[in-house]
């Protein structure tokens, strides 16, 4: 039974790195693109609770384990499976659990960090700046920039989730569309 | 199921409120209990936090380094002018700009690194200069009120200009104070290592956990702190001299066990010395360029009859 300090230290060095290579596993797997991010977070739900058992020796393995296994459920619930698409679930799951990428060096994330920091939007990256560099809470950033709070609000946020995008290998643009938008946009429940 | 968008969301919520000042005890107790509902909290929380707190390093070196060698970029400097600006407003509205407001502009931070291997001397516009050793991290912030230079890790001499306002070198929780003088100062983790060349210099401890006393220390003395634990060798001019020999690109040697001295050029190089068994206490003397290790390994070969064995990325030493 791992702890929660391990369990989370695992997740952070071990699984977020190849969330790049998930998110293609994922994109070539699923037709819905809309779905993507869902399915990589339920999959990370699944990974969590499975891992707090005992943590995989080969998170690598494990993560694309946990992937197919998910699409397929969820493939299966959709109805929409085909022996095309479990074929080439087999197929991929066999490239990419042998490779995994190499894990960070604290170096590297710092760089990943300062381009992700880079490719903000501009108002997003200043508030995120203030914040970072000088320790400023939401209140006096937006004294500084003469912005209201409920603005420096929204602008960290998004500055959260893109940083997190863009360092887990992704393009570090977040959608801004309302969830609402997105559902009509499925056209399904 | 609440949808990815919603977790996210609030998991940014969540991580951008500890950051805020009224962060109290039933915030904590309520996020756990959040983070504890689901594991798709917490897989999205903890995401969220890794590379939140990665970005936190950014800050932990000052301004963002360019992708190799020594770097220079002043990313607080952006600031200054909003304070210009707002100074010049000051002015045309006839109000005087006060003490106050000029004490909170932030002074321009400049960052500066160097690689494994690295040596650069850097110059600081109050005209003192740093030299910085290899792998070695500073920030400085120099104006006309104050000066402070924080060592983040690795070694730097200093070679201070006298000005009237003391030169602070910040290393880790030891602070050492300087009016106009030479000296080095060493960081690793929390050990700290100053070598006085010329004058004198305050070394204290602004951990207020530890109170520890301050110590004063003048030219040809050594000060090894970690802690609050100090330790202060006086008449040691031979040795801080040859500690500084990296200035002129030499590791310098005088009857040290050779496990210590392979670390010492370990500390330049990618390519480890490794040294095991009696040859490690083995004192050796000597100058040697600590990017030549192969030369180093060939004469403890040949004067010392040591075994020696290459590989591509480490030298092992053995008797």
């Amino acid at each position: 039974m791992a702890d929660e300090g391990a369990l989370q230290n695992w997740f952070c060095s071990e699984v977020l790195p190849l969330e790049r290579a998930l998110m293609a596993f994922v994109r070539r797997n699923w037709r819905e693109q809309n779905d993507v991010a869902d399915i990589r977070q339920e999959i990370y739900e699944r990974v969590l609770i499975g891992a707090r058992a005992g943590l995989p020796h080969h998170a690598s393995g494990y993560l694309f384990t946990v992937a197919r296994n998910h699409l397929a459920n969820r493939a299966r619930r959709a109805k929409i499976v085909s022996f095309d698409m479990m074929a080439d679930l087999e197929v991929e799951v066999r490239g990419c659990a042998f490779q995994p990428e190499p894990a960070l060096v604290a170096r590297d994330e710092l760089r990943l960090a300062m381009r992700g920091m880079d490719q903000l939007p501009h108002r997003c990256r200043e508030v995120v700046q203030l914040r970072k560099f000088e320790g400023l809470s939401t209140r006096e950033v937006s004294d500084r920039m003469g912005i209201s709070v409920d603005t420096v609000e929204k602008q960290l946020r998004l500055g959260v989730r893109a940083l997190a995008d863009f360092m887990h290998g992704g393009s570090g643009k977040i959608e801004r569309q309302s969830r609402n938008s997105l559902r009509l946009k499925r056209g399904r429940p | 199921m609440s949808s990815l968008q919603d977790i996210e969301e609030v998991a940014a919520d969540w991580l951008l409120l500890r950051d805020e000042p009224e962060w109290s005890q039933d915030h904590e107790a309520r996020l756990q209990a959040w983070l504890d509902q689901s594991d798709a909290h917490k897989a999205a929380y903890w995401r969220l936090e890794c590379s939140w707190r990665a970005a936190d390093r950014i800050r932990a070196l000052g301004p963002a380094p360019t992708m190799a060698g020594p770097w220079r970029r002043t990313i607080l400097t952006k600031w200054q002018p909003y304070a210009i600006a707002a100074s010049v407003a000051a002015a045309v509205l006839g109000i005087p700009a006060t003490v106050h407001f000029i004490s909170t502009a932030p002074t321009a931070v400049s960052g500066y690194r160097t690689p494994l291997g690295g040596h650069e001397q850097v110059a600081l516009s109050d005209g003192s200069t740093v030299d910085l050793n290899t792998a070695t991290i500073i920030r400085a912030a120099v104006s006309k009120r104050q000066r402070d230079v924080w060592l983040d890790t690795g070694e730097a001499f200093f070679s201070v200009q006298h000005t009237g306002v003391p030169f602070v070198v910040h290393a880790g929780s030891h602070l050492v104070t300087v009016l106009g003088t030479k000296f080095s100062v060493t960081r690793d983790g929390d050990k700290v290592r100053v070598a006085v060349i010329e004058g004198r210099v305050r070394v204290s401890n602004a951990d207020t956990h530890e109170p520890s006393p301050t110590a004063t220390i003048t030219r040809g003395a050594i000060l090894e702190a970690q802690g609050s634990s100090t330790l202060v060798v006086q008449d040691a001019e031979t040795r801080v001299q040859r500690s500084l020999a990296w200035r002129d690109g030499m590791l310098e040697f005088d009857f040290t066990p050779l496990g210590e001295a392979a670390l010492e050029f370990n500390r330049y190089n990618e390519h480890k010395i490794t040294v095991t068994g009696k040859a490690r206490s083995m004192p050796i003397g000597g100058s040697f360029k600590p990017s030549n290790v192969h030369a180093f390994a060939e004469l403890l070969h040949d004067a010392y009859g040591l075994q020696v064995e290459e590989t591509p990325t480490e030298t092992k030493i053995s008797d």
